[in-house]
């Protein structure tokens, strides 16, 4: 994919779903793409597999259907290792950017892009999650089964999302992404719950791994223009690659960004390192022959997923800590994703205990400076 | 179709086209042959003034090793290639399995004959038990580029589908290079070397057979006193330690440490898998309190020992 906005090849539409409002607004959004009415659409997923490399297949077209079942789920995390706590929404599913460790080509059993057009069931489903979790700090966000922004500029969800949960002082909300698809972000109105978030890594890794995601010092420009219309940013430093020299190129990232952005009005940061189950490992040697990230030194973590020996995970968490320390990040809030006790303990001197420990402490940051 | 008695002689064994049958034994064949004959006639086409053999390889063969100069047959005329092979591969998919060579086998022929790949991954796939995508379709196809020795030894190994895979990434001379490695260790260990292989290479950015043929793996292989058996474990140790070199090094650590303390064999100090947790465990057993009050005084002293406190260092 080119690093412009994403336009389909082709949009399939479930015939059910034609007359729901996101789908006559994806369909102005896209102008002159092919369209073709589905009546079946179990059986036209299933004959979309019957692909050389149905990923990708599945990364030039847009399928627009309606959701059956839930909304909103608690992030699965991985047994074994400590969890965020985090609501996912699953809205968009899939992506049109190509990232060779994507854990997508391994997870969803469908593999086109795919819209969720019953908004209005959504709705209804959040009020009533909100309601059963009302007095709780929570954090929700998008961007777990697809990039939250780059479809942006043919769903406009962020802005449905943004105006929901404006008024939700007890949420916070977060879109992920790694894109600079943030027209509608600018022109909306900011609020100190909604915090959008960029997936960052070294620049090497970018170029080499993210394909069709821009430059790392594009997202540092659309964060920086983002938190200058007022809304909180994230990142998150995940996977973090390790290879010979990997210091130096995440140290650049780093002293980049925190050069860019003030850290004061960052919300949190976030590290993870590559990991993915072993049948990823096949998926990824077979649609990327030239990687080379999967051959490094990987052993069966915990949760049966491959990750780097725990001794070369320590060393790399404690350089990027280091490097966001050193350069004005000391007061930004740090979680990991998918770590054990031994690692927030080593790394953060802390390890988040009950449920809401790491609310209290994401949140703290919010609520120290003003927008 | 007629049948007919036909001279052995006649029938053109040159002409593999519909064969789907490899790597057989005849003894048994050649046994039933004794005592009861061909009940089933093979099948072969007419086509061109040439007789083919169209299915009944095994029967064919054991005839001839019999030195049995007719037979009778079942003689088709057809002239579409892929209906004469379908011919040989319902007769086979009935009677009997496929190997995963012969799965190869059929499927590049199906393609040679010009079945689309659609029909062949929908309707072939699922008849071989192999998943309905391209991607294996591709997959078993490119192992009928082997040789013919590497054929036979996956045939005759049973080899896994995933090792095979692997090993079909490898060059020809690689292939033959690993087999005598390959061959005498089980499915899980082989499969073991060969993604271990694989990593190092792509990884160090080292060709196989370079791997294959350096100094550590040459002098493991002219070890005398070794059987073929130590000589692919010791190689695949040795692989193991090259994929995971920092692991093998706290687990050499860890190893010298119990050495060093002359760690009493009735005692199991053990770590985490892959040191992924700090916990050690000790694992003793005892039949009573004097048993248990022992082994937790060599415990003690153990534990006031200076070296037991590099145990720790390694969490």
């Amino acid at each position: 994919m080119e690093k412009a906005e994403f336009v389909p090849r082709k949009v399939y539409i479930e015939k059910q779903s034609l007359t729901l409002p996101l789908t006559k607004r994806v369909l102005k959004n896209i102008g002159q793409v092919p369209t073709e009415i589905i009546d079946d659409p179990q059986g036209f997923l299933e004959k979309r597999k019957i692909s050389r490399d149905s990923v990708e297949h599945g990364k030039k077209d847009l399928f627009i259907t309606r959701k059956k079942g839930e909304f909103i789920k608690p992030c699965p995390c991985t047994p074994q290792y400590i969890g965020c706590n985090y609501f996912v929404i699953n809205l968009d599913l899939n992506c049109p950017l190509d990232c060779t460790y994507c854990i997508l080509q391994h997870y969803l059993p469908d593999t086109i892009i795919t819209i969720t057009a019953n908004l209005d069931e959504l709705w209804k489903q959040l009020d009533v999650f909100l309601h059963q979790n009302q007095g709780r700090s929570l954090r929700i966000g998008t961007g777990e089964l697809g990039d939250s922004l780059v479809l942006d500029h043919i769903t406009e969800n962020s802005k449905d999302l943004i105006s929901y949960f404006r008024n939700k002082p007890n949420v916070l909300f977060e879109l992920k992404t790694k894109t600079v698809n943030i027209k509608n972000i600018v022109d909306a109105e900011p609020a100190q719950n909604i915090v959008i978030s960029w997936s960052l890594n070294s620049s090497r890794i970018a170029e080499s791994e993210e394909e069709g995601a821009p430059s790392v010092k594009e997202r540092i420009d659309a964060a920086k223009r983002v938190l200058d219309c007022g809304f909180r940013v994230g990142f998150h430093f995940d996977p973090l690659i390790h290879y010979p020299g990997y210091e130096k190129d995440y140290k650049d990232t780093i002293e980049n960004l925190l050069g860019s952005i003030d850290p004061e009005r960052i919300a949190w940061m976030s590290l993870g390192s590559l990991r993915f189950p072993p049948s990823l490992h096949s998926i990824i040697q077979e649609r990327f022959p030239k990687t080379k990230i999967i051959y490094d030194e990987m052993i069966k973590g915990k949760d049966g997923k491959l990750r780097y020996f725990r001794p070369l995970r320590l060393e790399m968490y404690k350089n990027i800590v280091r490097f966001i320390k050193e350069n004005g990040g000391k007061n930004i809030p740090l979680y990991f994703c998918m770590e054990g006790e031994s690692i927030w303990r080593e790394v953060l001197g802390w390890i988040p205990r009950r449920k809401e420990e790491l609310e209290d402490y994401l949140s703290s940051h919010l609520g120290k400076t003003n927008v | 179709m007629i049948k007919k008695q036909l001279e052995i002689k006649k029938i053109n064994l040159k002409d593999e086209r519909f064969r789907t049958s490899y790597h057989f034994s005849l003894q048994k064949m050649k046994n039933s042959l004794k005592e009861i004959g061909l009940l089933n006639p093979p099948l072969v086409n007419f086509q061109d003034n040439h007789l083919t053999l169209v299915s009944g390889w095994k029967r064919v063969l054991a005839c001839i090793k019999l030195s049995l100069s007719t037979l009778p047959v079942y003689v088709i005329e057809e002239k579409d290639e892929l209906e004469v092979f379908l011919w040989a591969f319902y007769e086979n998919l009935a009677t009997r399995e496929f190997n995963l060579m012969e799965k190869a086998e059929i499927l590049a022929k199906l393609k040679n004959f010009g079945e689309q790949e659609k029909r062949i991954i929908s309707h072939y796939l699922p008849l071989l038990d192999i998943p309905q995508t391209l991607s294996h379709l591709d997959t078993y196809v490119a192992f009928t580029q082997f040789d013919a020795r590497v054929k036979r030894a996956i045939t005759e190994k049973n080899m896994s589908f995933s090792s095979v895979k692997i090993l079909a990434e490898f060059t020809s001379q690689e292939q033959n290079l690993l087999l005598s490695l390959l061959l005498p260790l089980g499915q899980n260990k082989r499969k073991e070397i060969l993604e271990n292989l694989l990593e190092i290479s792509k990884r160090n950015d080292i060709s196989v057979k370079d791997l294959l043929l350096s100094d550590e793996v040459k002098a493991i292989r002219n070890t005398e006193t070794l059987t073929p058996l130590q000589i692919a474990d010791k190689i695949r140790f040795l692989f193991r330690k090259k994929k995971y070199p920092a692991f093998s090094a706290w687990k050499d650590s860890f190893d010298s440490v119990l050495k060093k303390m002359k760690w009493p064999e009735e005692i199991m100090l053990s770590h985490s898998p892959f040191f992924e947790e700090e916990n050690f465990t000790v694992t003793f057993s005892f039949a009573n309190k004097e048993h248990f009050k022992t082994s937790i005084l060599k415990l003690k002293k153990l534990s006031s020992r200076d070296e037991f406190s590099d145990i720790f260092k390694m969490k």
